[in-house]
């Protein structure tokens, strides 16, 4: 399947509330959830092809939108440790006020590597059976089940360390 | 699973995808009479197909990637040409997001700030507060030597990045983060950035002072990136 600037257009109209909505989810800002729903057509219109193989346009979206929004997860981590790491000590009167950085679930996830990060979205926050978590990752259902294995150790560490 | 995952999660007895795929009318006939059959008898059901149906009416804003014709009415950039760009991929002009500021070719400037420990990625325009921290990140498909100025409420210019004098080599890469960090200063009002993108390290005090008499004039060979937020 490939489409043309007019059919993504109009594909944009009929499914970019399931990118939105996916987004507001992963990302908790509409601002970013804004920015993914523009990125993922975007990637669409440079790269049309990206949907020939795919059997379903909403797994597609599907994965295009948790593919951006985990890199965004990840991205904002990496500024927050690269802001912690080089920018002078606040000054006393800023210090020591602040709340968390990121809500403990997108804390979380930005810390699973890519493939664990993805299973546990879809398997737990989007009900998939591991089936479908398959189907998306166009893997094995047993590898699934070891993705999904290695994120509850992860987060049992991370819970532990915490 | 951790309580926060299972509050996330979706409450349903089929998954999300099948709800969407539902909706977009990708199901095989017999299993969409076999999901509408389910349901109809199942509560639960009906209120996640009738709250995403309710989703699915928000007017969503204009796609922002405009299709261009292919052969582009757009002069080639000095900078892509030094770098041996080719125009002729330019075959969508890609208005960029709130948060990031782009001209030409690929170059972006994004901005982040740590507000009372919290970081966000900064919009034009956005308010920032005296104490806050702010970092750039730089998005480029070469090399390039960047530089990020500023002119204060009180027109007082300033060199963000880099420390020293001259513009300095970032490799290409996406969203690159500038290996300085700024704590803002409690001079209040709107303050005005330029980010340069350029293929040589030019000298940066002669813009800064430029930038102070209401320039500067941009260096051949540079792209410049404007955009302000307000301290308050």
């Amino acid at each position: 399947m490939s489409l043309d600037a007019g059919a993504i257009e109009r594909l944009y109209r009929s499914h970019g509330h399931i990118v939105l909505r996916r987004a507001r989810a992963l990302l908790g800002s509409e601002e970013d959830a804004q920015e993914a729903l523009q990125e993922v057509f975007a990637s669409l219109l440079r790269a049309p092809h990206s949907l020939r193989n795919a059997t379903s346009v909403v797994g597609w979206l599907y994965q295009s939108t948790t593919h951006f929004c985990l890199n965004q997860l990840r991205n904002r981590r990496t500024g927050a440790r690269l802001l912690q790491s080089s920018v002078a000590p606040a000054p006393a009167h800023v210090a020591g006020r602040g709340g968390e950085v990121l809500a403990e679930l997108r804390r979380v996830l930005s810390r699973l590597p890519a493939d664990v990060a993805a299973a546990t979205v879809y398997h737990h926050l989007d009900g998939m059976t591991h089936a479908e978590v398959a189907g998306l990752l166009g893997c094995s259902r047993r590898k699934v089940g070891y993705l999904l294995e290695r994120a509850q150790r992860s987060l049992a560490l991370l819970e532990q360390s915490a | 699973m951790t309580t926060s995952l299972a509050n996330q999660a979706w409450d349903a007895c089929s998954s999300a995808l099948q709800f969407d795929q539902y909706l977009a009318g990708e199901l095989d006939p017999p299993d969409a009479e076999r999901f509408r059959a389910h349901v109809d008898d199942c509560a639960r059901c009906t209120s996640a197909l009738n709250e995403l149906r309710s989703g699915a009416k928000e007017r969503l804003p204009p796609l922002r990637v405009v299709p261009f014709p292919p052969r582009s009415r757009f002069p080639i950039r000095a900078l892509a040409a030094a770098a041996g760009i080719v125009a002729a991929a330019s075959l969508l002009l890609v208005v960029r997001s709130p948060g990031t500021r782009s001209k030409g070719t690929g170059f972006t400037l994004g901005m982040y700030v740590e507000h009372q420990g919290e970081v966000r990625r900064a919009g034009p325009g956005e308010t920032v507060a005296p104490g806050d921290a702010v970092r750039f990140a730089v998005s480029a498909p070469v090399d390039v030597f960047v530089a990020v100025l500023s002119l204060d409420a009180n027109g007082h210019g300033s060199i963000y990045f880099p420390a020293g004098g001259r513009a300095e080599r970032v490799q290409a890469g996406n969203d690159v983060a500038l290996p300085l960090g700024t704590r803002l200063d409690a001079t209040a009002g709107e303050e005005r950035i330029l980010g340069l993108f350029c293929a040589s390290p030019v000298e940066l005090e002669p813009l800064r002072l430029q930038l102070e008499r209401g320039g500067p004039e941009i260096p051949d060979g540079c792209q410049v990136t404007r955009w302000s937020f307000v301290k308050r």
